[in-house]
């Protein structure tokens, strides 16, 4: 049952992860095309610049739960190294229990307001020809960080197959 | 004892905006014999200049120095509380803030954010912005690459100019390098320490931001908690700064504008043509008649600002600007 | 003094070995705990406690949008990918053989080209680790074939490969520029005749050491005819990569382009040049671009833990603390540059240089612009400092890039012994820049 639940996790992440990969890829063509409009037409538009910081909200807000799993974030790791399979999943756990799922349910309660704020007043870009719906990239940031913890529960499930597995 | 805390748009060193909260914090706490202290954070503290309205109202911070226009994206009706294109000259606005309803409309418009705003600080006219070209025809602004925020930038988007936002940190070489062919920024007191002046020779005069006013947000909630002794202090000490900070920006913008002029004698002052003005007007009443057709509180500032205007500028006509043109004729 | 203990107790946490970001962040929320406790002290009632400790880490939304919102920030995934797509085009590999072939018959030869390698990958990328095992792959069997040793190798490899962190374009300088609150065009700039010195200083100590001890080093015999047409093959595949590299910096430095946007231009160049050399597939593009996602997002990661944590660090005024401290220094801004260089060096043996750039630094800040430091010459100084933190032993990251891909009778020792006098050339570098920053152009 544990196991299912992981593999669905897994796949989940690993689906947010492609779709980041193309998210990244348009954020390249997007900064890409600005510049060109900018030389060669001598023209720019500051919706299109938008775009280019909402496209780079996305990767990295949805990025740390994705890194999460793929075990990307960087450690310290000269004693973690020299110890057993076991100890390190029971460090995972511990570590992901007691401090990234505190972390992550204060983003995530604590930008209820700040996104609520923005929707109520229908709040828009300030600058003329920007983006509108400023609430829908906001909202980025809890949907991110509730990503993160269901990520997280899937990698205390990974962890705790490795304990299971008693090596 | 109470301890507040304000944040500011910027950093602690951008005198002389910054200097009217740190002044205000220093008088506060002298009034009150040390018992009402205000601790205040520069952008470079708190690193979210742009979310001072949003800070004050969730209480992270009781106050705020800001300026009114940065809230347009909020809720358009903002504008008019800092300066609007075309609009009232500093002692037209100053006129209309405290005897023409503005004060009360201000309130009215921030009240949805449970906040109160007061006047924070007038740089008076501010300068159309440094160009490397001249703009000698409505052509020229075709493609024009310029930084320029607020109802300003709506007005040059219309007439074909590529608004750009760039954060101030990068403006200088952004100018420089010509990724930008023109910006505006303050006036001389603030401009000379950017140094635009180096590097770009036309340097515009002002129709854009006629009279920018700063302001104090206030969280409501904590404002009334205060004892009615410390809310008069605090806003008696408002408005001393804000009279203050006036004072320091024009004798700032008149030292610089001496030393830039020495320094640089081949900056060139230019007003722009009649033809891109008068489109630049056009542009700007058909914005605010466009606002004002789908907003009603926008409506309601606007034409409360529009008669105050045409009422202060049959005085102002008369008064003032019949004393400077009698003066200059008198020294031909 | 609760903010001074907190930084040692993170420390001190760290090495258990959880990621990085989230063990700050969580240090951060226990302490600001404590401190809200402390603050109330008197009566510290249960919902004011938590009151005033929700009120400290209220600010997290508005910090996180601010920095979503940062175009600087943005340059960070464009640069990386484009060194990943680079890395994945096998040019590192091209490079190399080519210049080994050109400078094969020199002594010493060897590791001059893979320091000239070294030097051309950094100027088209800002990824460390990609260059560092490249030429692990390629050229440390190589050398060792042609009997090198192992010190000397290694040494290089590391040296070279961790280049790319001064030679612009360099996260690194990106991330101070953001920190600084400079252009990051012109740390760029700043940085590259410091980058460029350090190159020719690892060569000087190639050829010095080569001369002194014959054996470290031989020469390689190449025959006439073979060498002829390899020099246009190998010209062929320098030409490329450098186009793209002055096509980049060049453009950053003329100033055509903000570093965001020529480093999505290079990206784009760089897949260019892979499709050129039949290497570009789209499961390429699509892992480079992955990949890239998560480093950056790691480093988003990081910078929340340190947002976090300096939120703390400030409530409790050990910001303060630290400025008393620094201020009361002895020989005035001599003092505070040489404990901030030492504190920045020792910490750089245990943690990397996003934590020290986005934890560290901006306590340091403050204080350089009291004392009326130079800003880009500080950060110089920093960059290049951090710079070192990748090569000094145990926990440098280009000795675990090189050790994973080290045939099995080069010990990590060997590695270890073979960076320190690379470590040394670059602390005398940092030194001169402290005293003659004239001579770089940033006094
Ligand atoms: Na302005
Ligand atoms: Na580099």
């Amino acid at each position: 049952m544990l196991e299912k639940i992981e593999k669905i996790i897994a796949r989940t992440v690993d689906g947010v992860g492609i779709f980041l990969a193309v998210v990244l890829l348009l954020l390249v063509l997007n900064v890409a095309f600005d510049v060109m409009m900018r030389y060669l037409f001598h023209a720019s538009s500051v919706g299109m610049q938008e775009m280019e910081w909402h496209l780079f909200s996305v990767v990295i807000l949805f990025g740390v739960g994705v890194a999460l799993q793929h075990e990307a974030h960087v450690r310290v790791d000269f004693l973690y190294d020299l110890m057993s399979q076991k100890t390190k999943a029971l460090i995972n756990i511990c570590g992901t229990v007691l401090f990234l799922v505190p972390l992550s349910l204060l983003i995530l309660f604590g930008s209820f307001d700040f996104v609520g704020d923005s929707y109520s007043i229908q709040e828009i870009s300030e600058d003329p020809g920007g983006l509108p719906y400023r609430w829908v990239v906001k909202s980025m940031i809890p949907i991110a960080f509730g990503f993160l913890l269901f990520s997280a529960v899937g990698y205390i499930l990974k962890n705790i197959k490795q304990i299971r597995s008693g090596k | 004892k109470v301890r507040w805390k304000l944040a500011m748009s910027w950093s602690s060193t951008l005198t002389p905006f910054a200097t009217a909260p740190i002044n205000l914090a220093k008088m506060v706490e002298e009034m009150s014999g040390g018992n009402f202290t205000i601790k205040v954070e520069g952008a470079e503290k708190h690193k979210a200049a742009l979310g001072i309205l949003d800070m004050t109202k969730g209480g992270q911070y009781q106050m705020g120095h800001s300026a009114s226009y940065y809230w347009k994206g909020k809720d358009i009706t903002t504008v008019f509380y800092c300066t609007v294109p075309f609009g009232m000259n500093a002692d037209e606005q100053n006129a209309w803030f405290y005897k023409g309803g503005g004060m009360e409309l201000m309130e009215k418009t921030y009240a949805k954010f449970d906040v109160l705003s007061f006047p924070g600080g007038n740089t008076g006219v501010q300068m159309g912005g440094w160009f490397r070209k001249e703009i000698k025809s409505l052509d020229d602004l075709k493609g024009l690459k310029m930084r320029i925020p607020g109802l300003a930038g709506e007005v040059f988007a219309k007439l074909g100019v590529n608004v750009t936002n760039i954060p101030p940190g990068e403006l200088y070489t952004s100018l420089d390098r010509g990724t930008i062919d023109a910006l505006e920024w303050v006036g001389p007191a603030m401009d000379i320490k950017m140094g635009f002046h180096k590097i770009a020779p036309y340097y515009y005069t002002g129709w854009h931001e006629p009279a920018t006013e700063l302001q104090f947000l206030v969280n409501k909630k904590d404002f009334n908690k205060l004892p009615p002794e410390y809310q008069t202090m605090l806003v008696t000490a408002m408005k001393a700064v804000t009279a203050d900070m006036f004072i320091d920006n024009y004798a700032g913008s008149i030292d610089a504008w001496a030393q830039m002029k020495t320094e640089f004698p081949n900056i060139q002052v230019k007003t722009f043509p009649k033809e891109v003005l008068k489109a630049m007007k056009k542009a700007s009443d058909e914005i605010n008649d466009e606002y004002a057709a789908k907003d009603p509180s926008f409506k309601e500032v606007l034409e409360s600002q529009r008669a105050y205007t045409k009422k202060a500028r049959a005085w102002t006509t008369i008064g003032e600007y019949n004393y400077i043109k009698t003066l200059q004729e008198l020294a031909e | 003094m609760t903010g001074i203990i907190m930084f040692f107790a993170a420390l001190v946490l760290l090495s258990v070995g959880y990621p990085v970001a989230f063990t700050f962040g969580a240090v951060a929320l226990f302490f600001g705990a404590i401190a809200a406790y402390i603050e109330l002290m008197p009566n510290p009632a249960f919902v004011m406690v938590a009151e005033e400790f929700f009120s400290m880490f209220s600010m997290m939304p508005f910090r996180i949008y601010s920095i979503m919102t940062n175009t600087i920030l943005m340059a960070v995934p464009l640069f990386i990918l484009m060194g990943i797509i680079l890395q994945k085009s096998e040019l590192a590999e091209r490079l190399l053989e080519s210049m080994g072939i050109l400078f094969g018959k020199v002594r010493g030869g060897l590791a001059i080209s893979t320091v000239l390698v070294g030097t051309l990958l950094a100027a088209s990328t800002g990824v460390v680790g990609a260059s560092v095992v490249a030429m692990g792959v390629i050229s440390l069997p190589v050398m060792l074939k042609y009997g090198y040793s192992k010190k000397l190798a290694t040494g290089t490899i590391c040296a070279a490969g961790t280049l790319g962190q001064i030679i612009p374009p360099s996260i690194v300088l990106i991330i101070l520029g953001d920190v600084f609150q400079l252009p990051v065009g012109d740390l760029f700039k700043a940085a590259l005749v410091p980058g460029l010195v350090l190159v020719g200083c690892y060569i000087v100590y190639i050829v010095i050491i080569a001369l002194i001890d014959k054996k470290v080093a031989p020469e390689i015999v190449v025959a006439e005819e073979d060498k002829k047409g390899s020099i246009g093959r190998a010209l062929l595949a320098i030409l490329p990569p450098l186009t793209l590299i002055i096509l980049v910096l060049g453009s950053i430095f003329i100033g055509i382009a903000t570093p965001t946007e020529s480093a999505a231009v290079g990206a784009l160049g760089a897949m260019v040049l892979a499709a050129m050399y039949r290497k570009l597939t789209w499961q390429i593009v699509l892992d480079s671009s992955l990949q890239t996602a998560q480093i950056t997002a790691m480093v988003f990661a990081i910078l929340i833990g340190a947002t976090a944590f300096s939120m703390v660090f400030i409530y409790t005024g050990a910001d303060l603390i630290v400025e008393e401290f620094m201020m009361g220094l002895p020989g005035e801004k001599w003092g505070f540059i040489i404990l901030s260089m030492a504190a920045i060096m020792l910490l750089g043996f245990f943690i990397d240089f996003i934590e020290i750039s986005y934890i560290v630094v901006p306590i340091l800040l403050p204080i350089s612009h009291a004392i009326g430091l130079n800003p880009m010459w500080f950060a110089i100084l920093i960059a290049m400092n951090l710079q070192t933190s990748f090569l000094t032993p145990p926990f440098g990251f280009s000795l675990f890039y090189l050790k994973g891909v080290c045939p099995p009778e080069v010990q990590t020792i060997d590695i270890y012994r073979g960076v320190v006098p690379f470590i040394i050339i670059q602390m005398m570098v940092l030194a001169s820049i402290v005293v003659f920053p004239h001579l770089y152009g940033l006094s």
